[in-house]
């Protein structure tokens, strides 16, 4: 991005739109770096009014510690935050006192920086740069010799950033990924560092923003990933070469297959959904997954769509099992023609060529793969994913075979549990953040926001799991409530799609009846264009499909509530809390 | 009029959005307080991608008005 073109966004910053309040921490003068960051941040949230706070000038724990309530907090560490004598602009000697004393010193201010981080209000997410710009001549070896003090001093700063990262609210920028981007000679601008304290040349400014940017406002990865098979899986066409002489390994001269079989299976056991679509005979593709050299192994996969026909066919039926929308899903192929025909008939889907013939380009396809599924945390509720729609397949299919629908809820063996306790648990916000279909008013909410309004006293925040005797599916609802009065204000409730039809959400408004005591809940509902099942859902307890908010008398549900046969469990808050 | 001065208005309205457009020609560091020493930084760095030059951090000092700025471009021999 060019400063003329960040300056422009920073100065459409919509006036009216809600605040995102984010606390930049640096101990140099920011300049171009706040308004990249301000440019990059309000591309990632156009609905949004973002507003960045500086401290002071050589100040970075100073600022830390004053962090109030915001949206999220930006820290850039270089090297004279951590000791004076590593910054151009200081006149301190360079002497082997001096050296020694470094790693010592380094060493209490990250304690320090750490600390401050610590107190930061819980909820508020953070994104953090470690030093990019190159370190002073200050130690004895050679240019091209790392010396003791400076491995020390690199190895303190890592550690530092490892322990930092086990914070679910720290995300440290990748320093390779800025290397990749950022080349070491175009960083520094050692003349614009001793005339106006900026370290940083514009175009690196740029690109630290960019990568702090996305580290605070992550965008959302991609659900599922749709691969062919013939020479993109696997070297060769199954069909005519036999199961047996396909290949994925060195030997075969094939090891990019292998590598992408390798990614596939990581980004499955990550909570990745993997399906097949391929122009392909339904028991020769079987019989090649049953072999035991496949490194992407059969369960790691679903649903497995051969067939003859047209691939866009295929993708239907798999975007259906999964019951996701196109644009959450990248299909893989080695044919131009087939990505073409996918892409016609599914707009939205993020078509990727597998470059079969060419190493350098398949790695960064893979490295693309994983920049569009890659998660900053892994869930419990994305190991479960798999799990959870082999589950829903199968209770489809016997919902849609011989015993009744009211028969076969019954014999489900079906229990909920409720938890008074997970408003703060990651899954919980991500859920409602992201849950279109059964969602009662589309609200999203900044962690800090959710954070405030869940812990007051008055509020009850549940979040709802599922299982039955198919499997697990993990938390699938979250609802959001208040006492207003005498009446309970519901303003958030969304449910995963994966748990429709099982009733869960009469079971929850029971729940919210029971527990809040309360004779009318009263529901801020808006009509958006994707909430439809939840409109469903309210007419047939009200008897017409709302368009604003409305109240629901507990007589008036239980008058309309179906049979319920779910077991339930509830988890009080002060269980949790021992 | 030359070639240099409305592009070089079109940057003055890049970094000063609230200055009114008939001001510019006229604008200087002591009539613009916006124009402080982070401004006069980002206005070279703009002036730098509009133009396709480089410029010397040691002139900025010495750029302290929309004429002066002017001047020196067309020294410059802006636009090529």
């Amino acid at each position: 991005m060019k400063i003329t073109e960040a300056l422009r966004i920073v100065q459409g910053t919509p006036a009216d739109a809600p605040p995102f309040n984010v606390t930049l921490a640096c101990g140099f003068t920011p300049l171009h770096l706040h308004t990249f960051l301000h440019a990059h941040l309000q591309v990632a949230l156009p609905k949004r009014a973002v507003r960045i706070k500086e401290g002071l000038f050589g100040d970075l724990c100073g600022t830390l510690e004053k962090v109030g309530e915001c949206d999220g907090v930006v820290v850039v560490i270089e090297w004279p935050d951590l000791d004076a004598r590593l910054d151009y602009r200081n006149a301190g000697a360079w002497g082997r006192e001096t050296v020694a004393s470094v790693v010592e010193h380094a060493t209490l201010a990250l304690d320090r920086i750490k600390a401050a981080l610590g107190r930061i209000p819980s909820g508020t997410p953070v994104a953090l740069a470690l030093p990019s710009s190159p370190l002073p001549p200050i130690f004895s070896a050679p240019g091209w010799q790392a010396s003791e003090a400076e491995l020390l001093l690199n190895s303190t700063l890592l550690h530092f950033a490892a322990e930092l990262a086990r914070d679910s609210r720290v995300r440290v920028v990748s320093a390779e990924r800025l290397a990749q981007e950022s080349p070491w000679e175009s960083r520094f601008d050692l003349k614009s560092d001793l005339k106006a304290g900026l370290p940083y040349t514009v175009a690196h400014a740029d690109h630290v923003a960019e990568l702090l940017a996305k580290v605070l406002v992550p965008p959302a990865p991609k659900k599922g990933i749709i691969s062919d098979l013939d020479d993109t899986m696997w070297k060769g066409i199954v069909g005519d070469e036999g199961p047996e002489n396909v290949h994925w390994d060195l030997h075969g001269d094939s090891q990019m297959h292998g590598l992408y079989q390798k990614l596939l299976g990581s980004l499955s056991d990550n909570g990745t959904l993997v399906g097949i679509a391929s122009k392909n005979d339904p028991a020769v593709v079987a019989k090649t997954f049953e072999r035991p050299d496949m490194i992407l192994r059969s369960e790691q996969v679903f649903p497995i769509d051969a067939s003859w026909n047209a691939k866009s066919g295929a993708v239907k039926r798999i975007l259906e099992t999964w019951n996701i929308a196109a644009d959450s899903v990248i299909f893989v192929d080695d044919s131009p023609m087939e990505l073409a025909e996918v892409a016609a008939q599914h707009p939205g889907i993020e078509c990727v060529l597998f470059p079969k013939d060419d190493p350098v380009a398949c790695l960064q396809m893979l490295w693309q793969l994983r920049d569009l599924c890659g998660k900053d945390k892994v869930s419990s509720d994305d190991l479960l994913r798999l799990a959870s729609i082999r589950q829903g397949a199968a209770f489809r299919e016997q919902a849609e075979g011989g015993s009744a629908p009211e028969a076969f809820l019954e014999q489900a063996q079906a229990i909920v549990t409720f938890d008074f306790s997970a408003a703060g648990e990651p899954r919980t916000l991500e859920l409602v953040n992201k849950t279109n279909q059964f969602n009662l008013n589309g609200r999203r909410w900044a962690p800090a926001d959710w954070h405030r309004e869940t812990s007051g006293e008055r509020s009850i925040t549940v979040a709802v799991a599922y299982e039955d005797k198919f499997g697990p599916l993990g938390t699938i609802a979250v609802a959001k409530s208040q006492f207003a009065g005498d009446r309970l204000l519901v303003d958030t409730w969304v449910m995963s799609c994966r748990a429709f039809s099982r009733r869960v959400e009469h079971q929850t408004l029971r729940l919210l009846f029971e527990t809040s005591g309360a004779e009318e809940i009263e529901f801020c509902f808006e009509p958006t264009a994707k909430n439809g099942p939840t409109q469903e859902f309210f007419a047939s307890l009200i008897g017409e499909t709302p368009k604003m908010a409305f109240r629901l008398r507990k007589s008036q549900f239980e008058q309309n509530c179906p049979a319920l046969y779910h077991e339930v469990r509830e988890l009080k808050k002060a269980e949790a809390h021992g | 009029m030359d070639d240099v001065t409305p592009k070089l208005v079109e940057c003055f309205q890049i970094v000063f959005p609230d200055l009114n457009a008939s001001k510019i020609p006229t604008a200087s560091q002591d009539t613009l307080a916006e124009w402080d020493s982070v401004a006069a930084i980002t206005l070279v760095n703009v002036i730098e991608e509009q133009f396709g030059i480089e410029m010397d951090l040691d002139d900025v000092a010495e750029l302290d008005s929309f004429d002066k700025v002017r001047a020196y471009l067309q020294r410059r021999g802006q636009p090529a």
